[in-house]
C-alpha cells in the first residue's frame, strides 16, 4: 500500500520540479513509472522471504562502498537467509515480543505516508539516536555530488539533480517517493544480542523484509554508527574500500555471532549453576532454541558461505622437502593483468612462484633459510567465491596507489582450475551473482554501485537510493576498458549445478533475446512506450496486465510461475500489490466504496472487489491464467508459456481497448484518485494498525519454522569451529597486512601470498604502509580491538609445538602492542612441516571481552555521525 | 566535400560509439595505413619454422555518423543497451581455383578412409553415398579455402539443401557466369542505411591488374565495410569502403561457389538485423531482412550454405537460424502461427531442441525466409560448415555446441561447455573433430566419432576469440591449428590421435565425490569411454522422442577425465585483443578488435620446417 501511496506522491510532489526542466514530455503531470516500477507491475504477492524486496540505500556521504556491499550480500540467498534466521527464535516465541521490532520497521516506513507532501526529513522524524541532520531534506540533494561519478561538463547551468534521467535526478525522485526507511533503532534486544555490526545488518534486512511495499530506499544510519564506532578507519567521511568493508564486514560477523552464542552459553551455565536466578525474560526466550540445537552449529554459517581452503605448498630447493599449509580464506583478490580473464588471474595466483632472496623459507628439514618454490592451491572450495580484483597497486615513481584499467573480462559461470588434487568437488560450478563497480580514476575518490542478479526480476543496478533493471548484458559492461573509468572491483560467485544454470538460461533467454531485439528496435519500442505509458501511467502503476513491456512481464511470469507455487489463485491472478484493494482505488470511482470497506477485511475479499472495477479484460484473462497454473504444476513449462505467449498478445489487445476506454475517463479519475487517497489514506491507517497487530504472529510463523532446516545443513558441514574461528581471524588480518610481512625476517606465507605485494604492495586505501619498515602499521586501531591480538598469539603459542614457531609466535607477541600480529604468527608457524593444530580449546571468554571493550567504547564516539 | 547523408532512423540516445577509438577516431574520414616492422618482436617461432610479420595493415576506424551527438561526458552507468559490435574478421577468398599443390592437404587416400568413418556415426547414411565420399575430405577446412572444383566435387556426392522440394529450384541456374546482380547500385543509393560509398578512383584498372590467384578480402570495422586486395602492392588503398549510418557489419562471407573475375557474392550480417547482399564488382547491393522484418535481432554469423548459389544461413542473437534466399522478397514471418500447426512436441523451449518453425521443405517458398530454426533463446556466437557439406557446428553464448544435420533440419549432438558461453568454432579438414573457443580460455577438441570433448586446450589468458585449422599443416595424423584471443595472443596447437587418449596422469586416481550439487554424468561415466552421454529425456518433456532421431546431450566432463594440452606457440602480438585468425598457404593472417590486419609469412621452403614437413608427407 504504502508503495502506491509512494508513487502517488510523487506523481503530486514530485513533478512538481519537472515542469520546468521536461519540455519534451507531452503530459509532464503524468506520473511515469520508473523502470522498476514497470518491472513490477505485475509482481504478485510480496514474498515473505525478503527476494522481492529492491530498495535503494541512502548515501550518507561517500558511504556507496557500504551500500554497494550490503546490496550484494542482502540478494545472497543463504547469507540472507541465514543473516534472518539467526538467532535462531523459539516457535512459541509470544507476539508481543516480536510486535515490539516489527512495528517500529512499519511506522519509520511508512510514515512519509502520514504527510505526504512534507519533506522526507519529518517522515524519519521519529525518535532517533543520530542527530537529526543527518535526514533533513536538503543533504538528500546536497551529499550527492560527493559521490556523484564524474561531474557534468560544467556549462550546465542547471545542478545534475535537476536534468532529467541523470542519477542524481533519479536518486532524489527515490527519495522523494519514498517510502523510507530510517533504520535509526537497534532491535538487537530483540533477538536476544547486544547490538552490534551483525545485528545492525540483520536490522536492515529484517525492516526490508517485513515492509509492505517492494521499493524504497533504506537509510543505514544505525549501522554505519555501529561501524564507525567500532573502526576508526571507516570513520572519517572519505572514500573507502569496499572490498576492505566487506572482509571487515564478514569478519565482524562471524565474531559478532560467535560472541553471542558464548554469551548465551555462559548465560545458561550460570543460569544452571545459581538456579533460580533471574534472568531477562527476552533472553531466556531466545536463548532456549540456541541450546536445544547445540552451540558450534548455528555460528557457523559464514563460513559455510565465504570460507574456503588455500593450500600452500612449499618445496625446499635445498632438501626438497615440500611442506604444506592450509589456511582458510573468506575471499580471494587477485593480481590483474592487462587483457586477462578472471580464469587467468586465478590461475596466476595459483602459480608457482619462487622464494628466495629476503624472502627465504626457514626449512625445518634443513634448518636455516633456504630457497623454496612456493604455490597457492585451493583446497576446499568456498559456497561464495568473492573475488577481488586487485584495481589499485603501489606505483613506486608515484608514491602512491594508482587504479589499474586493465580489460579484465569476467565470464557469467566459473570453475576454478587452481584446485588441489584432492580438493572436493574441483569442478564445482560457479555463476556470477553480484558485480561490485568502482567508478573513478583512483583509489581515494569515486563511487561504488552493484549490478545484482535477483531471483526472479534479472538483474539490477543499486546505485544509492536508485534501484534499475538492467540488461543481462550490462553485467559485462564493466571489464574495464569502457569510457567512463567504470570497473568491476569485487565479483560474487555463487555455486550452481548446470541444470539450474541451463533451466534458467531457458527462462531468461526468453526475456534476453528481446531485448537483444530491443536494441535493434529501440525506435518502435520507444514509440511505443511513449504511446503506452505517458498518457495514462496512472493506470498502469495499478492494472494488473498494462504492463508496457511485454519481455519484462514475460520474464517475472515465468519465474513467478516456477517459484511461487504457494499464492492463492485469485492473489496470483489479479493483486499487483499485496494490498490491492488501496492500490486499486483510484482506478474508478465505483471501486472506491467497495475498496474502502475491504481495506479492514481479509485480502480474498479485496480482490473480491476487483471484477466490476477491471473490466472484462482481465477477467477473461483470469480463467485462462489458472488453466496456466495448473499445466505448471504438471510441469509442461512448454505449453503454458506458449499459451502466455498467445495470451500475452491478447491481453495487450484488450489492453489496448481498455487503456483507450479509461483514457475518456482519465481526468474523472484522477479526481476520483485523489479523493479516494485521501480517504483510503485514513482507511489504511487503520488497517495498517490491525494488521500490525496481526503480522507479528504470520513473521513469527516463518521464522519459527524456517530455523528448522537449517541447522542441519549446518550440521553436515565438516570442520571444527575453532579452525575455522582462528581462521577467519587470521584472514582478516591478513587482508589488512596485505604484503606487509616483508620486514619479519621469517615471515614467509604473508609475503609469498602475493608476490607482487612484496614489491609493490597493494595498500588498501585508508591503510597506507610500506612493505620494508620493519614493524607492519596499519592504521592506528580503535582502542577496543587492542585486546584481541594477543589472545590469538596465545592461541598460537600454546598450540604450535614445533620450537621455532612457537619462538616466533613469541616474538610476534612482542609487537602486539602496537599491531595485531595475528598473521604473522599464523605465517611463522607455517614453517612448521605440518598445519598448526586447529582444533584449539576455544577460549569463550577471550572474545566476550573484546566484545564488551567495543561496546563500552561505542557509547563514548557514539556522535560520530555528523 | 561530400553531402551530409540523411539522417539516421534511429534514435540518438544510445551510446553507441565504438569505446575503443583512442580517440583517433576524430571528426574526419581516416586512410588505412601499411606498415612494416621488422624484428625478433614480430616473428613466431615453432618447430617448422619462423613465421615472420610481413606487414601490418591498420584499417582506419571511421568517425561517428555526423549526425550522431558527440558524447562528451560518458555516463558508464546508462542503462540503454548498447547494440553489439564485433571486432575485425575477414573474409577471404582466391578468384582463381586453387592449385593442388603438394602442400595443400596431404592426405588424399587415408583422409577418405577417416572421412568414411566420420559419416558412419551420421544416422542414416545411405551406403552409395559413403562409399563414394573418396574425395569430401579434400576440402580444405576453412570455408574460404574450399574453391569451387572442390566444392563441385563434394556436391556431387551429398545432397543438396532442399533438393528434394521443387519449389527451391533456383529460376536461373544455366549459366554460372552469368551471375545474377543485385538490384540496386550502392554508390548511388539513397538508402538512409547506407551513408557514404568511397569507390577508389583507379578501382577498374587495379581489378584489371588483380592476380588472379592474389587475395581479395572484405573487412568489418566499426560501421565501415572494407574491400581490399591483399595481394596488391596498394592494399592500403581499400578498393571500396562503405560506410554505414549506423549499424555495424557483425560478420560477412563470400559465396564461393559463384565467385569468377566479374562476380563476387558477399552477405554481410548487421547489428541492425538487416542483411545485404552484395556484389562488390559491380557495386550493386540487396537489403534482404530490411528492419528486422523476419528476424528483428542482430546477426551473429552469416555464411552461404556450400554448394548454394542463393541460399545462405544467418545466426540471429535470439538463438535462430535462418536461411535466407538473396533473391527472394522479404515477407513478415509469422512465428505463432507455424508453432501452433507444429503442435504440442515441437513447441518446446529446451534448450537442446532445434524447433524447426519453417522446413526448408515447406511448400511457400514464395518469399524469405527459406527456412527457420529456433536452437535455443540464447545469443549464437559462431557457425561452421562441416567440410562434407552435411553438418553445421553451432555455438552459443549459452555455452552449447550443436551438432546438426542441416539437410535434415535435425539436432544430432549438444555437448556443453566446461563453463562460460562459447565464442567461435570450426572443423577440422578431415571432418573428424571440432574445435571451440570460449569463455573458459579453454580450446577444446571434440570428436564426432567419439562424441565426446577429447582435449582441452590451456593457455590463453583471457577469451578464445576465433580458432582456424592450418589445413597446410594437417596430415591423417596431425593436426595444426590456431587461435587468438582476448588476450591479444596467437596461440599454435599440434594434436594427434595418440595425445587425445593418452589419460591425463590426474584422471588415473578415482573421485570419490563429484558432489551431490554436480550432477556431473555419474551414470555416464560408468559406461564405456566414448558414450558418455545422457539420453535428453532424463530432463522431461515426455513427448520428446516422438522424434525418430535420438538426440543425444553431453554432460559436461571433468577436468581429471580430459587431457590437457599446452600449445606450440604463445606469443602476445597485439596491445588490443585479437579477433580472427585464417590460414593461408603462406601465410598467417590475423586481425585485432582496432582494426590491425597481420599477415605472417610461413617459413620458407628449405629452412628446416619445410624439410620436416616434406619428409613427413614422403613417409606416407
Amino acid at each position: 500500500m504504502s508503495s502506491f501511496f509512494g508513487r502517488f506522491k510523487s506523481s503530486a510532489g514530485g513533478t512538481s520540479p519537472n515542469i520546468g526542466s521536461s519540455p519534451m514530455k507531452r503530459d509532464p503531470n503524468a506520473p511515469q513509472l520508473t523502470p522498476l516500477e514497470k518491472l513490477l507491475v505485475d509482481a504478485g504477492p510480496v514474498r515473505s522471504d525478503g527476494s522481492d524486496k529492491f530498495f535503494g540505500m541512502e548515501n550518507f556521504g561517500n558511504t556507496c562502498y557500504c551500500n554497494s556491499i550490503l546490496q550484494c550480500l542482502y540478494f545472497s540467498v543463504p547469507f540472507r537467509e541465514q543473516v534472518m534466521n539467526y538467532p535462531q527464535i523459539s516457535p512459541n516465541r509470544t507476539p508481543d515480543a516480536s510486535s515490539e521490532i516489527l512495528p517500529q520497521f512499519d511506522t519509520n516506513g511508512t510514515s512519509p505516508i502520514n504527510i505526504p507532501n512534507a519533506p522526507t526529513s519529518l517522515a524519519r522524524g521519529a525518535p532517533s539516536v543520530g542527530p537529526p541532520s543527518v535526514s533533513s531534506p536538503t543533504t538528500v540533494s546536497f551529499r550527492k555530488p560527493m559521490s556523484a561519478p564524474a561531474g557534468p561538463g560544467g556549462q550546465q547551468p542547471l545542478r545534475p539533480e535537476d536534468v532529467k534521467d541523470s542519477p542524481e535526478y533519479k536518486k532524489k525522485q527515490a527519495m522523494l517517493t519514498g517510502p523510507i526507511l530510517a533504520m535509526e533503532h537497534a532491535n538487537a534486544a530483540t533477538y536476544g544480542m547486544t547490538e552490534s555490526l551483525f545485528t545492525s545488518l540483520k536490522d536492515i534486512f529484517e525492516a526490508v523484509r517485513a515492509h509492505s511495499s517492494r521499493i524504497g530506499v533504506v537509510s543505514p544510519q544505525r549501522f554505519l554508527e555501529v561501524l564507525r564506532n567500532q573502526n576508526e578507519m571507516f570513520r572519517s567521511s572519505m572514500h573507502q574500500d569496499a572490498h576492505e568493508f566487506l572482509n571487515l564486514l564478514l569478519n565482524e560477523v562471524v565474531s559478532d555471532v560467535e560472541a553471542n552464542a558464548k554469551r548465551v552459553q555462559e548465560e545458561t551455565e550460570r543460569k544452571a549453576v545459581e538456579a533460580g536466578s533471574p534472568v531477562p525474560d527476552m533472553l531466556e526466550s531466545f536463548m532456549t532454541p540456541t541450546i536445544s540445537h547445540g552451540l558450534p552449529n548455528p555460528t557457523r554459517w559464514v563460513h559455510e558461505l565465504f570460507e574456503g581452503t588455500l593450500t600452500s605448498e612449499t618445496k625446499c630447493l635445498t632438501c626438497e622437502n615440500v611442506s604444506q599449509r592450509d589456511e582458510p580464506f573468506l575471499d580471494l583478490s587477485v593480481d590483474l593483468e592487462q587483457h586477462s580473464s578472471v580464469t587467468s588471474c586465478l590461475r596466476k595466483f595459483s602459480e608457482e612462484e619462487m622464494l628466495c632472496e629476503r624472502n627465504k623459507f626457514h626449512c625445518d628439514n634443513c634448518g636455516g633459510l633456504q630457497e623454496a618454490e612456493k604455490r597457492m592451491k585451493i583446497k576446499r572450495l568456498p559456497r561464495i567465491l568473492a573475488l577481488h580484483l586487485k584495481r589499485f597497486k603501489y606505483t613506486e615513481d608515484l608514491q602512491r596507489l594508482q587504479k589499474l584499467f586493465h580489460r579484465v573480462v569476467y565470464p557469467f559461470h566459473l570453475r576454478l582450475f587452481n584446485t588441489t588434487d584432492d580438493a572436493e568437488d574441483p569442478d564445482r560450478l560457479y555463476e556470477l551473482y553480484a558485480v561490485v563497480v568502482h567508478i573513478g580514476g583512483g583509489p581515494y575518490h569515486g563511487h561504488y554501485i552493484s549490478i545484482v542478479k535477483t531471483q526472479d526480476r534479472g538483474w539490477l543496478l543499486f546505485d544509492d537510493e536508485m534501484v534499475e533493471p538492467v540488461d543481462k548484458s550490462y553485467v559485462q559492461n564493466f571489464f574495464g576498458d569502457k569510457p567512463g573509468q567504470a570497473c568491476a572491483y569485487v565479483l560474487f560467485y555463487q555455486e550452481t549445478t548446470l541444470e539450474a544454470v541451463q533451466r534458467e538460461q531457458e527462462l531468461e533467454g526468453l526475456a534476453q533475446a528481446q531485448a537483444t531485439t530491443q536494441a535493434a528496435l529501440t525506435e518502435q519500442l520507444l514509440a511505443g512506450r511513449s504511446n503506452g505509458d505517458l498518457p495514462n501511467g496512472l493506470q498502469h502503476a495499478l492494472t494488473t496486465g498494462g504492463a508496457p513491456d511485454p519481455e519484462h512481464e514475460d520474464f517475472a511470469r515465468l519465474h513467478h510461475a516456477t517459484t511461487a507455487p504457494t499464492e492463492s489463485p485469485h492473489a496470483g491472478v489479479i493483486e499487483p500489490k499485496a494490498h490491492p484493494g488501496v492500490d486499486g482505488t483510484p482506478l474508478s470511482p465505483g471501486g472506491l466504496s467497495a475498496a474502502l470497506g475491504s481495506s479492514l477485511s481479509p485480502t480474498s475479499q479485496v480482490s473480491a472487489s476487483f471484477p466490476p472495477r477491471v473490466g472484462p479484460g482481465v477477467t477473461t484473462a483470469a480463467p485462462v491464467q489458472s488453466k496456466k497454473e495448473r499445466a505448471r504444476e504438471e510441469k509442461e513449462r512448454k505449453a503454458a508459456e506458449k499459451e502466455r505467449e498467445k495470451q500475452e498478445k491478447q491481453r495487450i489487445k484488450e489492453e489496448a481497448l481498455r487503456r483507450k476506454e479509461n483514457e475518456k475517463r482519465q481526468q474523472e479519475d484522477i479526481k476520483a484518485a485523489i479523493a479516494a487517497s485521501k480517504l483510503s489514506h485514513k482507511a489504511e491507517e487503520d488497517q495498517r494498525v490491525s494488521r500490525d497487530n496481526a503480522a507479528p504472529a504470520g513473521e513469527n510463523k516463518e521464522n519459527g519454522a524456517a530455523p528448522a532446516p537449517a541447522p542441519s545443513n549446518l550440521g553436515g558441514m565438516s570442520g571444527s569451529l575453532d579452525r575455522l574461528r582462528h581462521g577467519s581471524r587470521s584472514f582478516r588480518s591478513r587482508s589488512k597486512f596485505w604484503g606487509s610481512g616483508g620486514g619479519s625476517g621469517s615471515g614467509v606465507s604473508s609475503l609469498v601470498r602475493d608476490r607482487d605485494d612484496a614489491k609493490q604492495p597493494v595498500i588498501h586505501e585508508g591503510m597506507p604502509m610500506e612493505t620494508d619498515t620493519a614493524p607492519p602499521v596499519t592504521s592506528p586501531l580503535p582502542p577496543s580491538s587492542v585486546g584481541e591480538p594477543p589472545v590469538s598469539v596465545t592461541d598460537f603459542a600454546g598450540s604450535a609445538v614445533p620450537a621455532p614457531a612457537a619462538a616466533a609466535a613469541a616474538a610476534a607477541a612482542t609487537a602486539a602492542a602496537t599491531d595485531r600480529p595475528t598473521q604473522r604468527a599464523e605465517a611463522r608457524t607455517s614453517t612448521t612441516t605440518q598445519p598448526p593444530p586447529l582444533s584449539q580449546p576455544s577460549t569463550p571468554e577471550k572474545p566476550e571481552r573484546h566484545r564488551s571493550h567495543r561496546f563500552s567504547l561505542r557509547k563514548r564516539t557514539s556522535n560520530i555521525l555528523q | 566535400m561530400f553531402v551530409l547523408p540523411p539522417p539516421p532512423r534511429y534514435p540518438l540516445t544510445s551510446p553507441y560509439i565504438t569505446p575503443y577509438l583512442n580517440g583517433a577516431g576524430g571528426v574526419t574520414e581516416t586512410n588505412n595505413i601499411l606498415s612494416q616492422p621488422t624484428g625478433p618482436e614480430h616473428q613466431l617461432l615453432v618447430g617448422e619454422g619462423t613465421y615472420t610479420l610481413k606487414d601490418e595493415l591498420l584499417l582506419a576506424t571511421p568517425p561517428p555518423h555526423p549526425s550522431e551527438a558527440p558524447i562528451q561526458n560518458p555516463n558508464p552507468l546508462a542503462t540503454t543497451p548498447a547494440p553489439p559490435t564485433a571486432g575485425v574478421k575477414l573474409s577471404l577468398t582466391v578468384i582463381a581455383p586453387r592449385k593442388h599443390t603438394t602442400r595443400l592437404y596431404r592426405a588424399n587416400t587415408s583422409g577418405s578412409v577417416r572421412s568414411r568413418l566420420a559419416h558412419t556415426y551420421s544416422i542414416d547414411e545411405n551406403s552409395n553415398e559413403a562409399a563414394s565420399t573418396g574425395n569430401s575430405a579434400r576440402s580444405a577446412g576453412i570455408n574460404q579455402s574450399l574453391d569451387y572444383a572442390q566444392s563441385q566435387s563434394i556436391l556431387d556426392v551429398t545432397p543438396a539443401f532442399g533438393e528434394g522440394n521443387p519449389s527451391l529450384i533456383p529460376v536461373n541456374g544455366k549459366d554460372p557466369l552469368k551471375r545474377r546482380k543485385p538490384k540496386n547500385n550502392i554508390v548511388k543509393s539513397n538508402s538512409s542505411f547506407v551513408s557514404r560509398v568511397i569507390p577508389n578512383d583507379t578501382i577498374t584498372k587495379r581489378l584489371q591488374e588483380h592476380d588472379p590467384e592474389g587475395l581479395f578480402a572484405f573487412a568489418n570495422i566499426n560501421r565501415a565495410f572494407q574491400w581490399l586486395d591483399l595481394s596488391s602492392s596498394q592494399k592500403a588503398e581499400q578498393l571500396t569502403k562503405i560506410l554505414f549510418t549506423k549499424a555495424h557489419a557483425l560478420c560477412h562471407d563470400i559465396n564461393i561457389l559463384t565467385k569468377s573475375s566479374t562476380h563476387l557474392d558477399v552477405v554481410l550480417g548487421f547489428s541492425s538485423a538487416d542483411i545485404i547482399w552484395y556484389e562488390p564488382m559491380s557495386q550493386k547491393y540487396a537489403r534482404i531482412n530490411k528492419n528486422g522484418i523476419i528476424n528483428p535481432s542482430p546477426v551473429s554469423d552469416i555464411r552461404w550454405i556450400p554448394g548454394s548459389e542463393n541460399l545462405f544461413l544467418a545466426a540471429h542473437m535470439d538463438g535462430c537460424l535462418v536461411v535466407y534466399d538473396k533473391e527472394k522478397e522479404d515477407a513478415a514471418f509469422l512465428q505463432d502461427e507455424n508453432e501452433l500447426q507444429l503442435g504440442k512436441d515441437l513447441g518446446s523451449t529446451f534448450s537442446n531442441s532445434l524447433r524447426v518453425k519453417k522446413s526448408v521443405n515447406s511448400k511457400n517458398q514464395k518469399t524469405n525466409p527459406v527456412a527457420l530454426w529456433k536452437l535455443s533463446n540464447q545469443r549464437i556466437n559462431s557457425m561452421s560448415f562441416s567440410p562434407d557439406c552435411r553438418h553445421l557446428a553451432v555455438v552459443s553464448e549459452d555455452g552449447s555446441l550443436r551438432v546438426i544435420d542441416y539437410l535434415k533440419e535435425q539436432l544430432i549432438d549438444l555437448y556443453t561447455s566446461y563453463y562460460g558461453g562459447f565464442i567461435c568454432v570450426c572443423w577440422s579438414p578431415d571432418g573428424r573433430y571440432i574445435v571451440t573457443g570460449g569463455q573458459d580460455d579453454l580450446v577444446s577438441i571434440w570428436s564426432l566419432t567419439e562424441r565426446r570433448v577429447v582435449a582441452r586446450c590451456q593457455g590463453h589468458n583471457s577469451w578464445v576469440s576465433s580458432v582456424a585449422f592450418d589445413a597446410w599443416r594437417c596430415d591423417d595424423r596431425n593436426y595444426r591449428f590456431g587461435s587468438v584471443g582476448e588476450d591479444s595472443r596467437i596461440l599454435l596447437w599440434d594434436f594427434s590421435e595418440g595425445m587425445l587418449h593418452r589419460p591425463k596422469a590426474a584422471s588415473v586416481r578415482q573421485r570419490e565425490s563429484i558432489s551431490s550439487s554436480q550432477p556431473l554424468p555419474t551414470a555416464g561415466r560408468n559406461r564405456s569411454e566414448s558414450q558418455v552421454t545422457n539420453r535428453m529425456r532424463s530432463l522431461s518433456n515426455a513427448s520428446w522422442d516422438e522424434d525418430s532421431e535420438e538426440v543425444i546431450s553431453h554432460s559436461v566432463e571433468p577436468r581429471s577425465r580430459v587431457a590437457m594440452l599446452p600449445p606450440v606457440l604463445s606469443k602476445s602480438i597485439d596491445s588490443h585483443p585479437l579477433s580472427w585468425i585464417g590460414f593461408e598457404e603462406d601465410c598467417i593472417i590475423t586481425s585485432c578488435r582496432d582494426g590491425h590486419i597481420r599477415t605472417w609469412e610461413r617459413p620458407r621452403e628449405g629452412v628446416n620446417g619445410g624439410q620436416n614437413a616434406t619428409s613427413s608427407f614422403d613417409g606416407q
